[in-house]
């Protein structure tokens, strides 16, 4: 099982940064969601 | 379409005048140049005894970095002048707007490929007259200006103006930079036109593919 | 979100769970090792649908980019820009699982061969448009100058391949990938692709609905600041 390593890395980045993208849109999808939250509520004055 | 031809040639010449009374942006690019040419040279040749292999490289890096720095000038003169909405309120195509760039910027680095090339030739013990060689600058040039005068506009509505043209410019204009050097290859060393044919109809194509895109496109880039 | 919205998300999520599961199992399971490549050519199995992908995205781009400078619809511009984002994260992929195949496979992590160098070439036009975007004077803008980067840049991609394909023709250390594909080999790869490109739709799908909803609330808070 030579270079197994390798081949661990080339999967194990492929994973790293699709995760770590959706993991962004999930933050970014809070982050809107409290400014429309605070937006609804400042326009209900 | 003489009407138009007429209104590119005036851009064209307004841009001629400004550079040659302000003569000291055309030589401040060609000290550049020729000192990206003089520094290459020295680290290629100091680095490897095939100076004969790397000179067309050298060349163009030298006329690459000149030619962008160049290019920097054609709408950053407006701006730095607030010149660019009365341009804009010209009741002009915008695309007579891009061609009397295209041509001021062109003619620019062409100036600059007319010192450094020979001073190149020289330090490389080349013969200085090349024929084929200006017939590659000069389509190389077009390459560079018909992207260059695109890119300068959309660059100089943004933060970080003088490094945003760089950036933008030579990704794109790889196809050119490859093209050129190959082409030079062959006339420096008294080579058959068979070996530049494939590259000068590269360069012909990317001229015209571009000259047409960017002709499109330009509008969108001024409109306000 | 609507209920339309709310179906096409999960056939979307449960099709390309099932892709990838499947897409796994046959790379490690069912796919035989290459007789030449050893265990790390199953590289290849994720390396090139990630290729496709990419070039996929900024094909994507291109036509957003059009349709967004013609009708000028919000949307647009959003596709066109989630789309460029995950282009650049799966050409910066190619960009690493490509070395990291290459050095065990053949010894050297770079050549300069016409597929390499153009997704080199293709990151840089991409990232750049990034860039542009983020430093433009305001959104509007950002949004035209994107439009335009990403027509120019994808007219780019072709001659760019064929400059160094002739290129390098001339200068054969090309590395060829010896041998056809054999049918399982073929079936894997395919699989693969389809689960590449489903998880480009799902992601392409939520990042240009969160940059439409971005520019609703920008749009907003300037009503409310009016």
């Amino acid at each position: 099982m030579e270079n197994l390593g390798y081949l661990l890395a080339a999967y194990a980045v492929i994973w790293a940064l699709v995760f770590g993208y959706v993991l962004f849109l999930q933050r970014k999808q809070r982050k809107l969601q409290r400014q429309i939250d605070a937006l609804k509520e400042s326009m209900e004055k | 379409m003489n009407r138009a031809f007429l209104k590119i040639i005036t851009v064209f010449w307004k841009d001629m005048l400004t550079e040659l009374r302000t003569r000291e942006i055309i030589i401040s690019v060609l000290v550049f140049a020729l000192l990206v040419l003089v520094i290459f040279s020295f680290a290629f040749s100091i680095a490897t005894d095939m100076t004969e292999t790397v000179a067309p490289g050298i060349l163009w890096v030298a006329l690459t970095f000149g030619g962008v720095i160049g290019l920097n000038r054609i709408f950053a003169v407006e701006k730095e002048n607030a010149c660019l909405e009365g341009l804009m309120l010209c009741p002009v195509d915008r695309a007579v707007i891009y061609w009397g760039k295209m041509a001021g910027g062109f003619t620019f680095m062409l100036a600059v490929a007319v010192v450094v090339t020979p001073v190149f030739l020289a330090l490389f013990n080349l013969p200085i007259f090349l024929p084929r060689l200006a017939l590659v600058i000069v389509l190389a040039l077009v390459g560079f200006a018909s992207v260059g005068t695109l890119f300068s506009a959309l660059a100089v509505n943004t933060r970080a103006r003088d490094i945003m043209l760089p950036i933008l410019f030579l990704p794109v204009v790889v196809p050119v930079i490859v093209s050129a050097v190959k082409a030079t290859g062959p006339v420096l060393v008294g080579g058959p036109w068979g070996d530049m044919l494939t590259w000068l109809q590269i360069m012909i194509a990317f001229d015209i593919i571009y000259l047409v895109v960017a002709t499109l496109v330009f509008e969108f880039v001024v409109e306000e | 979100m609507n209920s339309n919205h709310t179906l096409r998300d999960s056939i979307l999520w449960g099709l390309g769970f099932a892709l990838m599961i499947a897409a796994l199992a046959m790379v490690f399971v069912y796919v035989p090792t290459e007789k030449h490549g050893g265990i790390v050519q199953r590289i290849f199995y994720f390396h090139v649908p990630v290729a496709w992908v990419a070039f996929l995205a900024f094909f994507v781009t291109f036509i957003s980019s059009v349709l967004y400078l013609w009708k000028r619809a919000i949307k647009w511009d959003a596709v066109a820009c989630a789309s460029a984002e995950i282009g650049v994260i799966f050409t910066t992929l190619v960009l690493i699982t490509g070395p990291i195949w290459a050095k065990p496979a053949w010894g050297i992590w770079w050549t300069w061969d016409a597929r390499l160098t153009t997704s080199l070439v293709l990151w840089l036009i991409y990232v750049v448009y990034l860039l542009v975007r983020s430093l433009a004077a305001d959104p509007a803008r950002g949004a035209r100058y994107g439009a335009v980067i990403g027509i120019v840049g994808f007219i780019d991609v072709p001659i760019v391949f064929l400059t160094v394909n002739l290129w390098r023709t001339q200068h054969p250390t090309t590395i060829i990938f010896e041998g056809g594909l054999t049918t399982t080999m073929l079936i894997t790869l395919l699989v693969c692709i389809a689960a590449f490109t489903v998880l480009y739709v799902i992601l392409v799908i939520r990042s240009a609905g969160l940059k439409t909803m971005e520019a609703e609330v920008r749009r907003l808070r300037i009503m409310k600041a009016e």
